[in-house]
């Protein structure tokens, strides 16, 4: 699904944000990545989506190498992915429902798939109340399930999952971890940057990445989950 | 985009959201618009009443030739015959003594007596040459070459004046029109930029999302469409008045000039505004789109 090799990312004001790292994720694979705040979780997930390019290295999803001169091939890769953003990136001005349903209307769904995805989505975050609520009136903590929605919604090979339980409860970040992690399916992988190291303790037959400083270690655990 | 039809509803707003999230400056474009559109509707409408004016200049361009004396009247429709199938030459055809006499009666009208002076008739039979004004040298130049031609009598200073107006008429129309097609087109795209400008972030996302230009920027080009299209609308109502109220106050015609019937020209007008806006839309649109690909 994902191959990372040798990858630097250096920002153009200098911060070298990821140093020389190296990730395999498979087709039907969980993976949490934890690590202090500034260590590189968000740059890496950036690569994977080819909101940054890697300063050296190659990174390839899906087969597809990401690089800014194959743009046709990006957007296609990006249909494929379930992005939910740390800073969200709603549509302010829309409902909730507007703004699930504004991320499916160019993938291959009929206008009825559209529609039930959409509230199918809003339902499994449990925010069918919230529907027709403008996004800029919603809590934090609701605003950030919508994004997830959005991200369910597009049924992805791959959901990409930045700091996605920040603002949640316990219970509801609870809730929305096993939502996400559900979707890890036989050709579906899961990737989840997260604070939460207590509530990932215990969880069997996942990968987790720690950073530090821009470097990585891979801990596959195997066993029944 | 197999979904197009289902996601028109979703363009048409957001193309609504789009111009009502600016409307101030939207306001202006649209008001920019319509001057601009009626501007080029006075020159539609001033272009299709000179153009009667100017097919009359055109007909009336005319030089006459006089043959030798002792060409028979066989022998000179013959002549006729020849020089009208020269290029650049409508038709030809011989004028005799006698319908010289009776011309040149008309022309005097009530000092016509003075003919009555005369035993015999004084004219001369000649033929009479229509030619296209823009092609009057080599045209004489040609005519004075056959040998049966005696002597050419062309209006050279009248041809000149007549191919000015009509040369005048076409460029002046030609610029203004270019100059409305240009200023429009600077106008919308410009609109469409500031719309891109001001949804940088939501067409960002989606970009991320991995909706393509088609997706992202076709409420961009209906926003475009129905600001001109609007726009020729409200014009070509205008024209409607303006037109009305010109015919009342001329009675339907200007001296000399024959005016258009009034269906005839409100017709011409609103087609062409419309074509125009619909086309100058569409271009505006897809220029201010280039700069999706900044954002
Ligand atoms: N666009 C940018 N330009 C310059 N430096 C950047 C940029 N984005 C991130 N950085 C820097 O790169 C490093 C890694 O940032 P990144 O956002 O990947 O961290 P993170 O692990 O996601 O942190 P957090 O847990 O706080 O979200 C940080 O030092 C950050 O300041
Ligand atoms: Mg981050």
């Amino acid at each position: 699904m994902i191959e990372v090799k040798e990858v630097s990312l250096r920002y153009r004001d200098g911060t070298l944000a990821l140093n020389n790292i190296n990730l395999t994720v498979g087709d039907n694979e969980l993976v949490y990545i934890t690590g202090p705040s500034g260590s590189g979780k968000t740059s890496l997930l950036k690569l994977i989506i080819g909101m940054e390019y890697p300063t050296s290295g190659t990174v390839k999803v899906m087969g597809q190498e990401i690089s800014e001169e194959k743009s046709d091939e990006l957007r296609s890769l990006r249909k494929k992915i379930g992005p939910v953003f740390q800073e969200l990136k709603l549509v302010p001005g829309r409902s909730a429902m507007e703004n699930v349903m504004m991320g499916i209307r160019f993938l291959d769904f009929s206008g009825q798939e559209i529609r039930r995805n959409a509230a199918d989505a809003l339902e499994k975050v449990g925010l069918s109340h919230k529907a027709d609520s403008m996004v800029e009136n919603l809590s934090w903590g609701e605003a950030q399930r919508v994004s997830i929605a959005r991200a369910i919604a597009r049924k992805p090979r791959l959901i990409l999952a930045d700091e996605p339980t920040g603002n949640l409860d316990h219970d509801n970040a609870v809730n929305i971890l096993n939502i996400l992690a559900s979707f890890k399916q036989k050709d579906t992988s899961v990737i989840i940057a997260t604070h939460a190291t207590h509530l990932i303790e215990n969880q069997k037959n996942v990968t987790i990445v720690r950073m530090n400083q821009g470097s990585i270690s891979v801990e596959k655990r195997g066993g029944k989950e | 985009m197999k979904n197009f039809i289902s996601n028109l509803g979703y363009f048409f707003k957001e193309a609504g959201r789009i111009i009502f999230s600016n409307k101030l400056s939207n306001i202006f474009t649209f008001s920019g618009t319509v001057l601009i559109l009626l501007m080029l509707a006075s020159v539609v409408a001033g272009w299709n009443v000179s153009s009667r004016l100017v097919g009359m200049l055109e007909e009336e361009a005319e030089i006459s030739a006089f043959f030798d004396e002792d060409l028979d009247q066989k022998e000179a429709l013959e002549l006729a015959e020849k020089l009208s199938k020269l290029d650049g030459v409508r038709n030809a055809r011989v004028v005799d003594e006698s319908e010289a006499y009776e011309r040149m009666k008309e022309i005097l009208a009530d000092d016509a007596g003075i003919l009555e002076l005369f035993e015999h008739n004084p004219f001369k039979a000649y033929i009479e040459i229509r030619i296209d004004p823009g092609r009057t040298e080599s045209i004489i130049e040609t005519v004075r070459g056959f040998k049966e031609i005696g002597y050419v009598r062309d209006n050279k200073s009248v041809l000149k004046s007549i191919n000015d107006i009509i040369r005048g008429i076409k460029t002046i129309g030609t610029l203004i029109i270019f100059a409305v097609g240009i200023t429009t087109v600077i106008i919308i795209s410009h609109m469409i930029r500031q719309g891109i400008y001001n949804n940088r972030d939501q067409i960002k996302t989606l970009r991320l999302l991995g909706a393509s230009p088609m997706f992202i920027g076709f409420p961009f080009i209906c926003v475009g469409l129905f600001m001109t299209v609007a726009a020729g609308i409200l014009t070509s109502l205008v024209m409607l008045i303006l037109i009305n109220k010109g015919y009342q106050i001329m009675g339907g015609s200007i001296p000399f000039i024959p005016l258009p019937p009034k269906a005839d020209l409100l017709l011409g007008v609103t087609l062409v505004i419309m074509g125009v806006s619909i086309i100058l839309g569409t271009i505006g649109s897809l220029f201010g789109l280039s700069s999706i690909k900044d954002q």
